[in-house]
This record gives C-alpha cells, structure tokens and sequence, in this order.
C-alpha cells in the first residue's frame, strides 16, 4: 500500500472542496435555513406535528440527509470528471498508485464533504430550532455511512460520465426527486398505500428514515431495514466503483 | 549483457478498428537519450501511454529496468517521469502545493518533497509564480511546470511527450539545454518528437515509426548516413564532356558548369568527386555541401515529409 500516495489524494480531494467552500458548503446552510423558514414556519400552521414531532423538527432530518447525499455525490462525481476533462487524471494513473487505493482516497474525500455538510446542517438545526438529537453518535455514524454510500456512487457516475450535463442529468433527475420523495417533507403514511409501496424501494427514504431515527428517535419504517439497507448500497457502490476504476473503462483507452 | 531500461516488444494496440500500433519493438539501455520520431497519429504517444499504464494494450510486452510495467506498477511507475504532450489544469491550487502533491503520489512527504520542489523551482525559472494557480501562467511556464512535475521524484527515466510543442524559440533552446544537463546527470529519456532538429541535436538514438511500426533505427548519424541524401555542388570553369563517364557511379545533375550530386555521405564522396575533376584537369570555382537530416531519412522511408501525414 503506498499509504503517502493514498493520504496525499485524500489531502487533494479535501483541500479541493474546502477550496472552494462558497460552492460546496455555505450553498447547502443557506438552502437549509430557506428551508426552514419557508417550508417550516408556513407549514407548521397548517401541519402542527408528525408522528408526535413539531412538522419544523421532523423536516430536518430530511434536510441534513439531502445536503450529505447531493454534497458526497458531487464532490466525486465532479472531481472525476474535472480531472479527465483537465488532463488532470493522468497525474494519478501514472503515479504509483492501485486503483484500490485512488478509488478509496477518491471515496474518502466525498465522504469527508457530506459528513461536513451533513454535521454543519444538523448543528444549524440544533442553533435555530433547538433541535435535540438522541442519539449523537448513531446520528453522526450514520451521516458518515450514507455519505461513503453517496460517494462511492458518486465516483461510479463520475467515472462513466464525459459531460457536465451527463451529471447534471444525474443529480436533477434522479437524486433530487428521490430525496424529495423520499420523505423529507412528509411521513410516507400520509400518502396511499401504493405510493408508500413505491416508497419503500426508494433507497433515499431508507436514508432520511435512519437518520430521522437517530436524530428524533421516530421512524416510518423499522430502522433496522433502513441501517441494513445503508449498509448494503455501501458495499455495492464501493464494489462497483472500484470495478470500474480497476476496469480502466472510460478513463483508460 | 545490461537489462535495457525500457524494453517495448511487439506491442500492439487497436482503437475500435483502428490499428495504432502494429508489433512496435523498442529497447533503450540506461543513460540514453531516446527519440521517437514520427508524424502526428504514427503511434509515438500511444506507445509511452501503454507504458506508462494510461492505456491498455492488446498485446505484447512493455518492461522498465526488466520488470513488466502492469505486473509491477508499482516499481516500474516510482522510475518513470513523464511530461505528458497535453498540459494539464488546475482551478484550485498553487504551483507549489500541485508540486507537493505530485510527490506525494510517489510517496515522498510534504517535508522530504519540499527541498526537491524549491530545487526545480529555482532551475526552472518558476519560483516568482510558485503561489500562482496552473491557469495564471504562460505556455512556456506551464511547460516548464510540466517538467518541474515529472522530475520531482527524480525519477530514472523520464518521458517526454512532445516536450517543447508550440513554445516559442527561445524557450525551446532553453529546454533543449535543460534536457542535456538531465542527459549528462544519466537519466535515460525518451523523448517524441515531431521536430526533427529537436531529436538531431538531443538524442544518441532515433527510432521512426510511421503508421503503427518502427521503420528504422540508429544513431541520427548512422540514419544519415545510409538513408539520407546529402548534397554537394560544385561550380567548374569549363566542361568537358568525357567526365560524364567517368561521373557515371554517381547521381548527378548538369547545368552550365555546375554540377549537383545526391549522396548518401558527403565525407566519403567529395574528395573522390574531386580527385576525378581535378584528374581531368577541370578547374574548380566553388564547393558547397548540403548535409543529409532526419527529415531526409524519413522522406527516403515513407515518401512523405514529417508534417505531411497528420492521421485522424
């Protein structure tokens, strides 16, 4: 294992966001605390609670798993392809390095933005609305399971994409109205029964069920299905990213 | 007999249904100074890309120091120093932390690797922009920093991909010396090169490759010599038309006294030119020589000039 090469890439691929924190971070506080005033403070007159929480409580889970998911697919979707359209790329294949290890770095440093992201949103929670957390240290491990889960995805596309709007088409078809329908909003009993049938196949409901576990201690759905699941797509997404980095498809001629 | 520091035997590599590379054989021993000389889409990059494991071939074999560059990445890469044709960007660091970082992908420390960065910083004429990002400099300053990046794990043997495309005189002549001090410390190179001047002046060893296949290789002089065509004129006073029998060995044209002769080498040739003139007792105005180049060879070989044959 080339442990300098492998801590290096991690270096990189934090220091990169943390470059640019107006883009990566700040966007994601901001939205947050639109949402909460918006959405939360209207809504609340009209849906006082969910399942016995405030409906401004029960959101935030929701909004912390949205901005850790979108922030850990972005930061290895994009740098993957910025660095193939920048020629930067070759820096690493030709270095000293096994694809295992770049994969992992590339995964680390993705799931370091959504554990930031997720952390700063549930740390604003706790500062505007008082939000309590049950369970701290499930919440946080929680956050870093589904961000590794994201990023790992995140380097898959990443890899596969040639364009920014291939990418594009990924976070605004897919991620986005799966974590819209997964729940953020809503408890997936106020929908028909075949809509929270369809929802339980949603893996992003999983996530803000788990997180909305930890943080709030209620859950739609058994949490246990939902850690397992968060676990099972971890193991996926790693497998196949690291695959396909080993594969050298689309980043190897 | 010494283990070549790159050993290249019949590689082969197809891209969908074009065939880059045809059986390509190249074996370069430590301390040379290779070119690989070629037009545009003749196979010289696909071959350092293949050993360097940007791109996968379809079969042969490709070894650093002996040992096969997939089975043995590790080795064969920690040796390799490359400057790639294509510079790349950056949006996000400085000269100096995108240095530390190539280092590291070595596995040299921020602490081992910084003495080494200020060394090439200084050589290279870029310690003024060493907080500038990649995007805030000249060509020439992004070449140099592509060199500065494929020497700062002073490697072995390093890679040179059309080194000095598109830079400006001066800047080329500069790196031309640069990569001879490189040649003098021992590092074995291989250079591509479409520039023929380029592989002249700088390499001990040229091969051609045209079309996916090395066609001939040499020392630049060896080429020349017997697959160039020098040329040699010489303006007489008068004529007399017996010496076309006894010019007859050679290739010649006539016009006015002044005769024009294609040869392969000009040393050997001209005093025997000369001595027959001189013998008939032809009075000789003027002698001038055209040397033989590269670009002779290659024309000789193909058919074609250097620049004529830009493939897809």
């Amino acid at each position: 294992m080339n442990w300098i090469g492998f801590f290096t890439l991690i270096r990189r691929e934090v220091g990169r966001f943390f470059a640019v924190y107006r883009q990566t971070v700040i966007p994601g506080l901001i939205s947050t605390t639109l949402y909460i005033l918006v959405f939360g403070f209207t809504l609340q007159q009209r849906i006082s609670e969910i399942a016995g929480v405030p409906y401004t409580l029960f959101i935030l889970p929701g909004l912390i798993m949205m901005n850790t998911l979108t922030n850990a697919s972005a930061n290895t979707s994009s740098s993957m392809l910025q660095m193939k359209l920048l020629q930067q790329l070759p820096d690493i294949l030709t270095a000293p390095l096994s694809s295992f290890e770049i994969s992992l770095a590339y995964i680390i440093g993705g799931t370091v933005r959504g554990t930031v992201n997720g952390i700063l949103v549930m740390i604003l929670g706790w500062v505007i609305i008082d939000m309590p957390i049950q369970s701290p240290f499930m919440t946080v491990g929680f956050i870093i399971l589904v961000s590794w889960t994201f990023s790992a995805m995140g380097l898959f596309l990443g890899q596969l994409a040639d364009t920014w709007d291939q990418l594009a088409m990924m976070q605004n078809f897919f991620l986005t109205p799966l974590s819209f329908l997964g729940g953020i909003f809503y408890s997936i009993h106020m929908l028909p029964e075949w809509a929270q049938n369809i929802s339980f196949f949603n893996p992003i409901y999983h996530m803000i069920n788990g997180l909305r576990f930890t943080i709030l201690g209620v859950s739609d759905s058994a949490p246990s299905t939902s850690f397992i699941m968060a676990f099972i797509m971890t193991l996926i997404f790693t497998a196949m990213s690291i695959a396909l980095m080993h594969s050298g498809k689309k980043i190897k001629l | 007999m010494a283990i070549p520091a790159i050993q290249i035997k019949d590689l082969v590599k197809t891209y969908d249904k074009d065939v880059a590379l045809r059986g390509v054989d190249i074996s370069i021993r430590e301390g040379q100074f290779f070119g690989l000389l070629g037009p545009n889409g003749a196979g010289k990059t696909t071959t350092i890309n293949i050993l360097t494991g940007l791109v996968r071939k379809d079969s042969g074999t490709t070894e650093i120091f002996g040992r096969d560059t997939i089975r043995d990445f590790r080795y064969t890469r920690s040796q390799i120093g490359i400057s790639a044709q294509e510079i790349s960007l950056d949006w996000f660091f400085s000269v100096e932390r995108l240095l530390s970082f190539q280092a590291g992908y070595y596995g040299i420390s921020k602490k081992r690797a910084q003495p080494r960065i200020e060394l090439l910083l200084k050589k290279l004429g870029l310690v003024e922009k060493r907080k500038a990002k990649l995007r805030q400099l000249s060509g020439g300053m992004k070449r140099r920093y592509q060199l500065a990046k494929a020497l700062i794990h002073d490697p072995n043997i390093l890679i040179l991909d059309e080194p000095t495309a598109g830079v400006d005189v001066e800047l080329r002549h500069e790196l031309w010396e640069y990569l001879g001090q490189m040649h003098k410390e021992g590092k074995t190179i291989l250079l591509t090169t479409h520039y023929i001047e380029e592989a002249e002046l700088l390499c001990d060893k040229v091969a051609i490759i045209d079309k996916g296949k090395i066609i001939t290789e040499g020392s630049p002089e060896e080429l020349t010599r017997q697959l160039g065509k020098a040329g040699i004129t010489i303006q007489l006073s008068g004529w007399k038309e017996e010496i076309n029998t006894l010019l007859n060995e050679f290739h010649y044209t006539h016009s006015n006294g002044r005769l024009h002769f294609t040869v392969r080498d000009p040393e050997e040739d001209m005093p025997r030119i000369i001595k027959i003139l001189s013998q008939e007792g032809c009075h000789i105005q003027h002698v001038d020589t055209e040397k033989s180049s590269l670009e002779d060879v290659f024309l000789n070989l193909t058919g074609k000039g250097i620049d004529e044959t830009g493939e897809k």
